[in-house]
């Protein structure tokens, strides 16, 4: 199959590359990038092990195909610690004991990044719905939807 | 990795049309891909197909405001209806189902062109566009044609369209204020999984209680989606009383056996849908329910 050139800014820093177009954008990230915090799960669109931001809004990246980074502009959790309200997820997730083994969790805080960006008074019921799509086997959810609240109220209070 | 032959962009209705008239061989649209992805997968059914990817096509992807309908563009995401403020307010049934669509990550990069062409009995959004009357505007030959949303299904995952047919809209008459919905949804594993049936109900009724609009279907229960002008004779017209409630009740379970065939889901589906529908007509009829 012919490649495809394909132009996007990710976590801030500029891309010109040639990808397979049969390629997922995980495959992107993760193989032709480099970026392995990005994690796969289910490959079906159902747990959010993958999920990445696209143009602002929380998406699969095992659902989504490379083309659509055309033109992009991406965050992927690498960008995290390099962000304020990444950084107060990243803290928060652990001072609040949401991480065990760590596999859903860079997962988590980009779904949590997308929501607080777009609603940064989101209640915990919007918590709730905003990580739906997140499935997390060891923790009770409870406190990873703490660490999103909290990780909120310290962003609206600075 | 998936396989296919070749894969272009597009970026607008005239550069669509410019690319299927140069491909050869089968065509394959893509638009957010939540359904292809997972299809692709399973073999290399697409190897020979030439993907052309419609998502970024800008004019496919606005919400308008016309006189009597809101025209929604099939590469419009199923967040992006949720959200509308236009279809909230005129086709509020639309935005619920397509949030009741998987997760956010889902509704971020899927589309309601995709929800219809993909043409699973499941689909949310079919039963509320059922009762919303609602039409498709198809892009075939060069021409573009408005058809009731019916006329494109043939059956479970069949649409009439061919591979260089492309869903351009969706027509919705707007509802007026009044006119009261229920979307209800059941069955359904975590909040991703496709549902297993779904209830769409239109009500309107003037201001002695008289109903004057009345359309109700289920989803996930069909072939293809339906309507019943049958069921909704049985109240236009009336001041319902609890026995007109139970009656459309068994009537619309009825429809079941009739339509989708007795099958194993039919022992199930019927009974929870004749006890879902009374409780949802209850609630619209609310207060002016008659004894
Ligand atoms: C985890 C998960 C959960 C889901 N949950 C639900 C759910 O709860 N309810 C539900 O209804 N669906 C659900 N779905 C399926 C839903 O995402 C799709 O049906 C979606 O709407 C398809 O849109 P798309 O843009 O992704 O289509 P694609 O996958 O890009 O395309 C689907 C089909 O439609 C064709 N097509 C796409 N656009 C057009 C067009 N404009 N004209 C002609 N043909 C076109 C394609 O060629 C293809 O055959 C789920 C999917 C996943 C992965
Ligand atoms: S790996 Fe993408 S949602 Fe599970
Ligand atoms: S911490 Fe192990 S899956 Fe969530």
């Amino acid at each position: 199959m012919r490649k495809i050139n394909l132009t996007f800014t990710l976590n801030g820093k500029p891309y010109d590359i040639e990808a397979n177009p049969g390629a997922r954008m995980i495959d992107v990230i993760r193989d032709d990038l480099g970026l392995t915090g990005t994690k796969e799960g289910c490959s079906v669109g159902e747990c959010g092990a993958c999920t990445v931001i696209l143009n602002g809004d929380a998406v699969a990246s095992c659902m989504v195909l490379a083309g659509s980074m055309q033109g992009a502009d991406i965050l992927t959790i690498e960008a995290m610690s390099e962000l304020k309200l990444g950084n107060l997820l990243q803290e928060s997730f652990v001072e609040e004991d949401a991480v065990q083994c760590g596999f859903c969790t860079p997962g988590f805080i980009m779904s949590a990044y997308a929501l607080l960006k777009k609603n940064p008074d989101a209640t915990r019921q919007e918590i709730r719905e905003g990580v739906a799509g997140n499935l997390c086997r060891c923790t009770g959810y409870i406190q990873i939807v703490n660490a999103i609240e909290n990780a909120a109220h310290h962003m609206r209070e600075e | 990795m998936l396989k296919f032959r070749d894969y272009i962009r597009v970026e607008s209705k005239a550069e669509y049309e410019k690319a299927i008239a140069s491909i050869e061989g089968p065509v394959l649209l893509l638009a957010g891909g939540s359904d292809l992805l997972v299809q692709a997968r399973q073999d290399d059914r697409y190897e020979d197909h030439t993907v052309v990817d419609i998502f970024g096509i800008e004019e496919l992807r606005t919400i308008e405001d016309t006189e009597g309908h809101l025209v929604i563009g099939a590469c419009v995401t199923h967040e992006a209806i949720a959200q509308s403020l236009l279809v909230n307010r005129y086709a509020p049934i639309l935005a619920e189902a397509a949030l009741s669509v998987g997760s956010v990550q889902i509704r971020n990069h899927s589309s309601i062109g995709g929800n219809l062409a993909n043409a699973s009995p499941a689909a949310d959004t079919l039963a509320p566009l059922a009762v919303l009357n609602a039409e498709v505007v198809i892009l075939k030959d060069g021409i573009e044609s408005v058809v009731p949303l019916a006329e494109i299904f043939e059956g479970p995952y069949k649409t009439n369209l061919g591979d260089r047919d492309l869903i351009v809209s969706v027509r919705v008459p707007k509802l007026s204020a009044d006119v009261r919905h229920d979307y209800t949804k059941v069955g359904r594993r975590k909040a991703l999984s496709i549902s297993r049936m779904t209830i769409a109900t239109l009500l309107q009724t003037d201001e002695n209680g008289v109903v004057t609009r009345f359309d109700m279907t289920m989803g996930a229960t069909f072939p293809c989606p339906m309507t019943f002008p049958d069921i909704s004779a049985m109240l236009v017209g009336k001041r319902p009383t609890k026995e007109d409630i139970s009656e459309v009740a068994r009537a619309l379970s009825a429809k079941i056996p009739e339509i989708a065939g007795i099958r194993a889901s039919t022992r199930y589906k019927q009974p929870v849908c004749r006890r879902l529908s009374v409780r949802i007509l209850q609630e619209l009829i609310g207060d002016e329910q008659h004894a």
